[in-house]
């Protein structure tokens, strides 16, 4: 008898949105400065637009099999399962280091300046083994910490820069060409990878709702929406001259002589770089049916981290690990185009079954 | 079996290899057909002044006139010892067999057999040596019952059901220990209790391979869940009857072991750590006050002397600046980096900690004054350990004596810290804090996970958690602890 753990769909869709949030805490001249705030509040919702309609694919075949899509595939050929799994394997190889390679690079730049990124990536992967070990359902627990770590930090960061806000008319004005709205739209859809991660562990989540990922997309426009406003009426011109802006964003909040806030915000990324890696890492194990496998996790996690050695010393590998149009072609291919066709796939068999 | 009592006697000393506890005492019955009964027993484990007043004497003093023996055993069992005087005894059962024998006389029965006649009495004299009733030392409360657990299984079963006088409370027998035949009691409110929960918790308890199970201790460890972390301990144990009641209630399942006053209790989830008996007894701002003040506790015995350490060593400028001076100027005088020095501190300070409970009472003092002066206050004026750090290290250590249930991992992971901090700083910290959660998250009691209500997040519990809501609010609903387990099998 096989024993398995199912948990709530609610708390899935919450660290789901605390991984999508990540990806604003890591931003690095990502959003077009050319951009005025409207415009850029714009290109914020069609991004999550984009990131919405990916759950859809997923949710169809969570509505149909009650399962996800690797539980579909499971049925098939041999050749076949092996064939998607490798195609999940390197999307979800390649998240991770689309969020392990800014990190790194953040947390060397801006925090320890003296600290090796590839010993920092080391740990950090060290410790994602262990947790993808443990399983999706630990992970999804980890996430209600991470939310109390995300409110209190996000309350701080907000409230400490609320002193600084200084309202500049220009901001509202519709200005920025079309090239740097589709840039900002093609940033603001990143969030999409958390579709292809639903995609795979859909089947764990039980009480499932529509609603709930419309809120979590919600929601982590709400957090962008916040960090944009702040960024921009708070810190302002200074913070477009800065890397990692919101990391400077948490570096000028203060309450009278308190400060210090940047520590919070580390704390908060490495938590969530942490939990997305650990989830990407569980999902990979999945995609070859291997869950809970330590040598299996530590295999891919090793491969991560050769992929950052070789990008820490050349740039253009960096370059194509960090490109959010690459990551988001990826995620509409895993998000959508599979299970569609998937999808599809059975509705006709099960009309010729008729 | 043979039914002769030579037979049967040989029989005993071979099983008990000679031992020379085992005592079978021969008695001519009144009779005119010359019955010679015998009375067998464990030296040391019955009473035998009841046991000759009540009993032997009434027995001596019947006259069975012409009966045959299996005559003369049906008026031994429904009329001499079923008088009155003999069932105020704690057990009479007859039965047959030569393993009843052995289970019934090294349970503190005497058994009474006639010459001839298979069958046998049990009469439960019991008359060992043990601790009265008192009140536990390791569970002190301001208001409350004073009463604890005894070592008798059967004096703490009493406790349990004189608080509840309800049908529904069920006491299970089951053996434990393949020489020690260790009597165990799961107890246990039918309508409260998940049958899962009990089935799970039967299952762990048969597959135990101890030779002999001393203390409730020995079984812990088989009652765990497989596979997660062991840092926390998912099996909770009381001394009081009063807790382990409430426990009850809630759905639990409490192990009683004979011989040891400490009683089992799962599934422990991690917030009952820090529930108190006084909580309940206190007013409800004061009880909420108290819990709020044991998870500061909890987590400045981790964090502090690791937060100390990093942010000496990475990151000064948090702190504020007369603070920053004043250690500065401390650490300056000192031999040793921050981080060594506060590891050195907590371990010594552990080490007098363990000499001080080995001690003998009478010489508590001197290692106090060698403690207190010579390490303490010699140390920091010799330069050898900074004064900072040593406030620091004693803070942690007064704080986590507040939740003391948790010492054994508090003492562990403020090491880890410490060490951590030291080496990665504030970074170290973190990353050390999400792997111990993720291993919390991991962790189950008989499936039920170690940190529920927090995460998977309860609102409802959440009366009870970090703050304690009044009686009305308590008792309009109770959770039972089956509520949180998510394990579905397919």
């Amino acid at each position: 008898m096989r024993s398995e753990v199912r948990f709530s769909s609610k708390r899935l869709l919450l660290t789901l949105m605390l991984c999508a949030c990540s990806v604003i805490l890591l931003q690095n001249y990502s959003v077009p400065a050319e951009l005025s705030f409207t415009l850029k509040l714009c290109s914020l919702l069609l991004g999550l637009a984009v990131c919405f309609i990916c759950f859809l694919p997923a949710v169809l075949l969570k509505k149909r099999s009650g399962g996800d899509l690797l539980s579909l595939v499971s049925r098939r050929s041999m050749l076949e399962q092996r064939a998607v799994g490798v195609f999940y394997a390197v999307y979800f190889l390649y998240a991770s280091l689309y969020f392990l390679t800014p990190y790194c690079d953040m947390f060397c730049k801006k925090y320890y300046p003296d600290a090796s990124p590839c010993l920092v990536a080391f740990l950090l992967l060290a410790c994602c083994v262990y947790a993808a070990f443990k399983g999706a359902n630990a992970i999804t627990r980890f996430g209600i910490f991470l939310f109390v770590l995300a409110m209190l930090t996000n309350i701080l960061m907000f409230g400490g820069s609320v002193s600084s806000l200084r309202f500049d008319s220009g901001a509202w004005a519709i200005e920025g060409g079309a090239d740097a709205f589709a840039r900002g739209v093609n940033y603001f859809a990143t969030p999409c990878f958390i579709a292809a991660i639903f995609v795979c562990l859909a089947g764990e989540a039980r009480l499932f709702k529509l609603r709930h990922p419309l809120i979590a997309v919600a929601l982590t426009g709400l957090k962008f929406a916040l960090v944009l406003f702040f960024i921009t009426f708070a810190v302002g011109e200074y913070a477009q001259r800065q890397e990692y802006q919101t990391f400077v964003l948490s570096r000028v909040a203060h309450f009278g002589s308190f400060a210090g806030v940047e520590s919070f915000y580390m704390a908060l990324c490495t938590m969530s770089v942490f939990m997305i890696i650990s989830l990407l890492l569980c999902c990979l194990c999945k995609s070859f049916n291997k869950s809970g496998s330590l040598p299996f996790t530590a295999s891919f996690a090793v491969a991560a981290f050769v992929l950052h050695f070789i990008a820490a010393s050349n740039n253009s590998v960096k370059e194509i690990l960090t490109d959010p149009l690459l990551l988001n072609i990826f995620s509409i291919c895993a998000s959508v185009v599979v299970p569609l066709l998937y999808y599809f796939r059975s509705s006709f068999e099960r009309s010729r079954h008729a | 079996m043979n039914n002769s009592l030579s037979e049967l006697k040989s029989i005993l000393q071979t099983r008990f290899n000679n031992s020379a506890d085992l005592s079978i005492r021969y008695i001519s019955l009144r009779s005119d057909q010359k019955i010679t009964a015998a009375v067998i027993t464990i030296e040391g484990m019955v009473d035998k002044e009841e046991l000759a007043q009540v009993a032997v004497n009434g027995l001596l003093a019947y006259d069975f006139k012409s009966s045959n023996a299996n005559e003369a055993f049906n008026i031994m069992l429904y009329s001499v010892l079923a008088s009155s005087d003999v069932t105020s005894f704690s057990g009479f059962a007859d039965f047959s067999g030569i393993e009843q024998l052995i289970g019934y006389i090294t349970s503190g029965f005497a058994v009474f057999a006639i010459d001839g006649v298979e069958r046998m009495i049990a009469v439960g004299a019991q008359g060992y040596a043990f601790r009265s009733v008192s009140e536990p030392e390791s569970e002190v409360v301001q208001r409350g019952a004073r009463e604890g657990f005894s070592e008798p299984l059967r004096v703490n079963m009493s406790l349990i059901r004189r608080r509840i006088k309800d049908p529904d409370l069920v006491f299970e027998q089951v053996t434990a220990g393949e020489k020690s035949k260790t009597q165990i009691m799961l107890c246990y409110l039918q309508s409260a209790v998940s049958q899962k929960l009990l089935d799970k918790l039967r299952k762990r308890l048969d597959n135990c391979d101890l030779e002999t199970v001393l203390a409730s201790g020995y079984l812990t460890e088989y009652l765990e869940d497989p596979h997660t972390s062991r840092l926390f301990s998912g099996v909770g144990i009381s001394e009081r009857p009063d807790t382990v009641c409430g426990k009850l209630t809630e759905g639990r399942i409490a192990v009683i072991v004979d011989g040891t006053p400490a009683v089992i209790i799962v599934p422990r989830l991690f917030v009952e750590e820090f529930q108190g008996v006084d909580d309940y007894s206190n007013r409800t701002y004061y009880a909420s006050f108290i819990r709020v003040l044991k998870y500061l506790s909890f987590f400045i015995s981790i964090y502090l002397p690791a937060l100390y350490t990093a942010l000496a060593q990475f990151h000064p400028e948090y702190f504020p600046t007369w603070i920053l001076i004043k250690t500065a100027n401390s650490l300056s005088r000192t031999p040793l980096p921050v981080t060594l020095e506060a590891l050195a501190v907590t371990f010594v300070y552990e080490i007098m900690k363990e000499a001080g409970l080995r001690i003998p009472k009478s010489l508590g003092h001197a290692v106090s004054i060698v403690g207190a002066l010579v390490i303490g206050e010699s140390a920091v004026s010799a330069g050898i350990i900074s004064s900072s750090t040593l406030m620091v290290a004693a803070t942690a250590a007064i704080c986590s004596y507040v939740t003391s249930p948790l010492y054994p991992p508090v003492t562990v992971l403020r090491f880890g810290f410490i060490a951590v901090g030291g080496i990665l700083g504030l970074w170290g910290i973190v990353l050390a804090t999400a792997l111990v959660l993720i291993s919390l998250c991991s962790k189950t009691s008989l499936g039920v996970p170690y940190l529920s209500s927090i995460s998977p997040f309860s609102l409802r519990a959440m009366r009870d958690v970090f703050v304690r809501s009044s009686w009305r609010s308590l008792s309009k609903h109770t959770i039972k602890v089956q509520n949180f387990a998510e394990t579905e099998e397919k």
